[in-house]
């Protein structure tokens, strides 16, 4: 887990308050946190750690991402705590798609982020619904160390570029529904 | 007829084109390179009335235009981006920032399409946001690292099964190790020279120096151009950002492209771009200018080492200057001929928000372009966007169609 999300554990976000934080992320991952425009995640529903840690990792430029790191650069660890309880206090719910089995899910991924891609711990993103080249973008980004995670990194080293494909079309065939 | 036989004949010579892919990835290029059926069969039709066509209508109606114009729903074509629309007149087609091509064909003329479906939809596409045809049918996919090319495509998209041929393969686009999701909205047009030029974004806010060298040798943060048999490959613009718009003046034959500015320098610096281009490698600017003459702070003080052409025209900062074309129809007034129609995005980080709205860019005698809103009304009263424009394209009556990624249509305007 990165450093800034544990130094944040102790602060406890304000989800009104990250209401109105939240007017600047809106136009790419709107209001309730369902992405507006394919380069950004949906980010309602995540878990408040994730959401948090890496906001906390745009500012310090260990993730980096030519827009993220802009809007991160200036926010101070009560307004991430807050934007992540906002965000975070979104209900996420996945359905797969109809007559699809769980028991094809890629096997690599299901531990962390379950096999309709809602996560199943603090430290992992939900994936349901994500477009195809958001998860494959991601999971090259690990491979190539431009993002780093102690399991990410050397599962993505794993996969082949075919394998990367299989899974982030598996996550993108579920339905995300995301409830407040 | 003797077009498509001219291009099905042309296949014979592209034959040579269709490069294997890497062994172990999975992609029926090889066998659509060779004519071969690959086993899908299933398209997916978008569904065009109902409730979502209603919103979409209802939303139109806030838009205002000049006199005399009308927009009206043309299709609705999930996450629609940049369009190219068949010599023919048949088939219009739609790349994404996702995973498909969208084929929309109007098949009874009455200016609304009337069917919606993928294109080669057992291809394997990342990020296919730039088709573009040639004059004689070809169609051309700027992908985010691999240029793909479909002789006839006017007539093979009714099949799943496509003829598909490598004009840049998989990987040799750009490095691998400089793929990115961001600033990878490709766009390609032919030039009056018969080359193919096409834009390549670079990922960052503003490019550092380490990166320069590699990136004006790859042509990233540059529009590259080369021979449509994917020979002679050579940077022809240097100095952009994330160019994601550019056409050919109809009559002067040079380019015009628009050019996405830095982010991070307060509301209403650095202003948006609309560029002219009189020679091969001229340069524009960035990474040392973030838009017009706004130096930008990473450089800031520094000699710029290059000589720099300002934009024609420069436009509200942050308002997304994406997709553009010449107007060349005959529909419109005579004051919109060779007239450059082009789509504001709309600005993400602005604390009020700009764009999300149709310009129109005149050029008079001497050369000066002046630009101004043509169609807007895209943000409501609370900031939020209602549709976000993405290209303008000339359809063959004259009329223009406006493409929208975040509703998911193309609209077309036409004028009585």
């Amino acid at each position: 887990m990165l450093a800034g999300s544990v130094a944040h554990a102790e602060l406890v976000g304000d989800a009104e308050a990250g209401r109105k934080l939240a007017g600047q992320c809106r136009t790419c991952h709107g209001a309730d946190g369902y992405a507006q425009i394919p380069v950004a995640p949906h980010i309602g529903g995540e878990p408040v750690a994730y959401l948090a840690a890496q906001l906390t990792a745009f500012r310090e430029g260990t993730r980096q991402h030519e827009m993220m790191s802009v809007v991160a650069k200036s926010l101070t660890d009560m307004q991430i705590a807050d934007l992540a309880a906002w965000y975070g206090g979104v209900t996420a719910i996945s359905d797969l798609p109809d007559g699809i089995s769980a028991d094809a899910a890629p096997s690599a991924c299901i531990t962390c982020h379950g096999a309709d891609g809602l996560s199943l711990m603090q430290d992992a993103p939900n994936l349901a619904g994500e477009n195809v080249i958001y998860i494959e973008t991601q999971l090259k980004a690990f491979r190539t160390g431009k993002r780093r995670h102690a399991a990410m990194t050397d599962i993505a080293k794993s996969l082949t570029e075919a394998e990367m494909r299989a899974a982030a079309e598996w996550y993108a065939a579920t339905q995300l529904t995301l409830t407040r | 007829m003797n077009r498509l036989l001219s291009s099905i004949a042309a296949l014979a010579l592209m034959a040579g084109l269709g490069l294997a892919q890497g062994a172990g990835v999975p992609d029926n290029l090889e066998k659509l390179s060779n004519f071969q059926q690959t086993g899908v069969t299933e398209f997916t039709f978008i569904e065009q009335g109902g409730d979502y066509a209603a919103g979409i209508k209802a939303t139109l109606e806030k838009i205002t235009m000049p006199d005399g114009f009308k927009i009206e729903l043309y299709a609705v074509v999930p996450d629609a981006r940049h369009m190219a629309v068949g010599p023919q007149g048949i088939v219009t087609f739609v790349g994404t920032r996702k995973d498909k091509v969208w084929a929309v064909t109007d098949r009874n003329k009455d200016r609304i399409a009337d069917e919606v479906k993928d294109f080669a939809p057992s291809l394997t596409f990342s990020i296919p946001n730039g088709p573009c045809f040639s004059k004689d049918g070809f169609l051309y996919i700027a992908e985010q690292n691999r240029v793909l090319l479909f002789p006839a495509a006017e007539f093979f998209y009714e099949s799943p099964d496509v003829a598909a041929f490598n004009l840049v393969e998989k990987g040799k686009l750009i490095p691998v190790e400089e793929e990115s999701f961001n600033h990878t909205a490709r766009v390609c047009k032919i030039g009056p020279d018969g080359k193919i030029y096409i834009s390549l974004g670079q990922p960052f806010n503003v490019a550092p120096a380490e990166k320069l060298d590699l990136y004006n040798e790859v042509g990233i943060g540059g529009i590259i151009r080369m021979n449509v048999d994917g020979s002679a490959r050579e940077v022809y613009t240097y100095g952009v950002r994330n160019s994601v718009g550019h056409d050919f003046h109809p009559e002067t034959g040079e380019l015009w492209w628009t050019d996405n500015q830095v982010d991070g320098m307060g509301d209403d610096i650095p202003p948006g771009e609309i560029n002219r281009q009189t020679e091969a490698g001229q340069h524009f600017g960035a990474p040392w200018y973030g838009g017009g003459s706004v130096r930008t702070a990473e450089y800031e003080g520094e000699e710029v080492p290059v000589e720099v052409v300002m934009p024609a025209s420069e436009t509200v900062a942050h308002a997304a200057d994406l997709g553009m074309s010449f107007y060349t129809g005959n529909m419109f007034p005579e004051k919109y001929r060779n007239a450059i129609f082009s789509a504001q995005h709309g600005s993400w980080n602005r604390t009020t928000p700009v764009g999300a709205r149709v310009m129109v860019t005149f050029i008079d005698d001497e050369g000066t372009a002046t630009t101004e809103p043509f169609a807007e009304g895209w943000i409501d009263e609370n900031g939020e966007y209602l549709g976000r424009p993405v290209d303008v394209v000339n359809l063959r009556d004259g009329s223009i169609l406006v493409s929208d990624d975040l509703a998911g249509a193309l609209y077309r305007i036409s004028y009585e």
